[in-house]
């Protein structure tokens, strides 16, 4: 039975044949020119995201720019302020640099958390069915009906918002989204003739799951990991807008609600637009990826292309 | 288990869920530090025992139970309360608000589920052609990109850089129509409604599109196209046929977004002032009004609640494939 739970050596073995697969399936990926681009504005924002406070020339909050002896209160872009500055005289430039960072966060993080806790729930739930299963899905259904923003934002309303609160906040409404796809991918793959024969032969349930149902539906984590993503950076930036983001940090998001807010929108566009572009850009940069991604995972589609 | 069974099992599912649903959002809100009345003793406007009067005359002085089985009971019937910082009834605060959001987003829903799903068959059935290509993207990014960043860019081009469309509320500010027919069919309204139902419009387009096209996709190449194609049907009859059989999914994700719709859409409602029920539910949160904020809260989730169940049993009923015990 030594060899038929789940130890150290195979997990590795495992995990190293899984890594050369996503290797492969990313080379794939990097063919499509909509997810090549997508991956070029994600590696920027990354960078941007790890390193903007050091890049930015000024700091977005604290600096305040001056042009002889008076605060420069919505410049357009110019030569000291490339561009332009906010109505309470911050550089737009630095505050869009910095901004990255929190969505950056608010993206991986939640991005990463809805899937792992999704791909769990999911796989539990279609692996073990019958009342695990009930249990389970009756909390998804739950967690579909409460909606997502309103409910974030009453809860909001009573803590100080940070992004790992935020972050949280999010997992909690969005892990139902990855767990029902997965839970009906595990429940076809159960069935098949290699998960039961290792069942016969004494796995256990946890190597079972782990080793032979995982890797068929692995594929799909991924893809719902990566809309995942895209779906944190949103409901962040959404959040954020509507005033109940983290109120120390200049997000894309916050820097938008302060442009609205200020009335400024009507004339500053210079001020408008690189947070509303940056937004955007890097949502449709990890969806054009999914995309792309999808095309490979999702077998139906493939049948298609001789 | 019979259709019949399943559509009581269904049923009795739903009803739990919402009771649950409700209990869920009551407890939140309980937990809420303070109510709008506390705020008053420390500016000093009212003294405590005129607040103790005040939280009295609303309820708030029971014992949360007692408070939570009267909610219960009043939803039963509909009673939403008063809310506690406009002095009226929710009722009053909530129906217009819903009205006002849904005559915004139904049509916009519609219009997008028509046009986006023949588009995207057209797009599944051309695979490959620039039409599916850039059919993708362009809904991609509509779809990706947060629908009030789009209303932005709406707003920016083409309220303050063209001046064409007017860019906040429902009318302009020197209207006042009376009753709904006045309200929804002037020329002024259609001007402020333009932006809000396109930025709508784009941002459902990405998922019908992308249904059809896989749906459409997935058909193409089984036996009984191959069956038409020897009949010798056009390129568009068979399309026809193919996306005939590929509407399920598009018509039960459409009851599943019909019952997202009554959520509204917060940020859209927000960048163009349109005084929905999201808009609403914001400024009550803001407020603290509690009894204003569970009943907005307990419509979205009803409607979610009953139009999944609509989608499920439409599913059964629908697909031949699927037996109703396997749903």
């Amino acid at each position: 039975m030594s060899g038929y739970t789940l130890d150290t050596d195979t997990a590795k073995d495992r995990l190293r044949a899984e890594f050369d697969r996503g290797r492969r399936t990313m080379y794939v990926v990097w063919q499509d020119t909509g997810a090549k681009i997508g991956l070029i504005v994600i590696a920027v924002f990354v960078f941007l995201g790890l390193f903007g406070p050091y890049v930015a020339p000024y700091h977005p909050i604290e600096d305040t720019l001056r042009q002889g002896g008076s605060i420069m209160r919505l410049e357009s872009p110019s030569a000291t302020a490339p561009l332009g500055t906010t109505s309470f005289g911050k550089d737009i430039l630095s505050q869009f640099i910095a901004g990255a960072r929190p969505t950056l966060i608010i993206g991986l993080f939640g991005g990463l958390g809805t899937g792992v806790v999704g791909f769990l729930v999911g796989l539990t739930s279609g692996y073990f069915g019958g009342r695990v299963d009930e249990g389970l899905m009756r909390l998804t259904d739950l967690t579909f009906a409460l909606p997502l923003l309103p409910m974030a934002l009453v809860i909001l309303s009573f803590v100080t918002p940070n992004v790992w609160i935020i972050t949280l906040v999010l997992v909690i409404f969005l892990w139902k989204m990855p767990a029902r796809v997965i839970r009906s991918e595990v429940m076809t793959v159960k069935e098949r003739t290699f998960v039961k024969s290792a069942r016969a032969r004494g796995a256990g349930h946890l190597r079972t799951m782990f080793l032979h149902v995982t890797p068929n539906v692995l594929g799909i984590g991924f893809l719902y990991t990566a809309y995942a993503v895209g779906w944190s950076i949103v409901a962040g930036a959404s959040l954020a807008f509507l005033g109940f983001g983290d109120p120390t940090t200049t997000s894309w998001g916050r820097m938008l609600e302060q442009v609205f807010r200020s009335g400024a929108m009507r004339v500053a566009w210079w001020w408008v637009l690189p947070p509303a572009l940056g937004i955007a850009a890097v949502t449709t940069a990890v969806f054009l990826v999914g995309r792309a991604f999808e095309e490979i995972v999702n077998p139906e589609l493939q049948t298609e292309t001789e | 288990m019979s259709f019949r069974r399943f559509l009581i099992k269904r049923t009795l599912i739903a009803a739990v869920l919402t009771l649950v649903a409700v209990s869920v959002i009551f407890a939140t809100l309980r937990l809420l530090p303070s109510d709008p009345f506390s705020g008053l003793v420390a500016s000093g406007a009212l003294t405590a025992e005129q607040v103790a009067e005040l939280r009295a005359l609303y309820g708030l002085d029971e014992p949360i139970y007692v408070q939570y089985l009267k909610y219960v009971r009043n939803l039963f019937t509909l009673q939403f309360g008063i809310s506690l910082t406009q002095q009226r009834p929710v009722g009053e605060i909530i129906v217009p608000a819903l009205v006002n959001t849904l005559v915004l987003l139904l049509p916009a829903l519609v219009t997008t589920a028509i046009v986006s799903s023949v588009a995207g068959m057209y797009a599944g059935w051309n695979r490959g052609s620039w039409f599916e290509r850039i059919g993708i993207v362009s809904t991609t990014f509509f779809r990706a990109t947060p629908v009030f960043v789009t209303g932005i860019f709406l707003l920016v081009i083409f309220s303050y850089g063209l001046g064409w469309l007017p860019a906040f509320g429902m009318r302009s500010p020197m209207a006042s129509p009376e009753g709904y027919v006045e309200t929804y069919l002037s020329v002024d309204f259609l001007k402020h409604y333009l932006l809000p139902f396109t930025a709508t419009v784009l941002f459902y387009s990405g998922d019908f599109l992308m249904l059809a096209r896989n749906s459409v996709v997935e058909r193409k190449g089984s036996e009984f196209l191959m069956l038409h194609r020897a009949k010798g049907l056009s390129e568009m009859e068979q399309l026809a046929r193919a996306g005939r059989n590929s509407l399920l999914p598009l018509v039960t994700y459409f009851a599943l977004r019909t019952g997202m719709l009554f959520q509204g859409v917060i940020t859209l409602e927000v960048v163009f002032a349109w005084p929905g029920i999201g808009r609403a539910l914001v400024q009550a949160i803001l407020n603290q009004d509690y009894p204003t904020v569970q009943a907005a809260v307990f419509i979205m989730a009803l409607a979610v609640i009953v139009m999944n169940l609509t989608a499920d049993v439409a599913y059964a009923k629908l697909d031949p494939t699927v037996k109703a015990g396997d749903v």
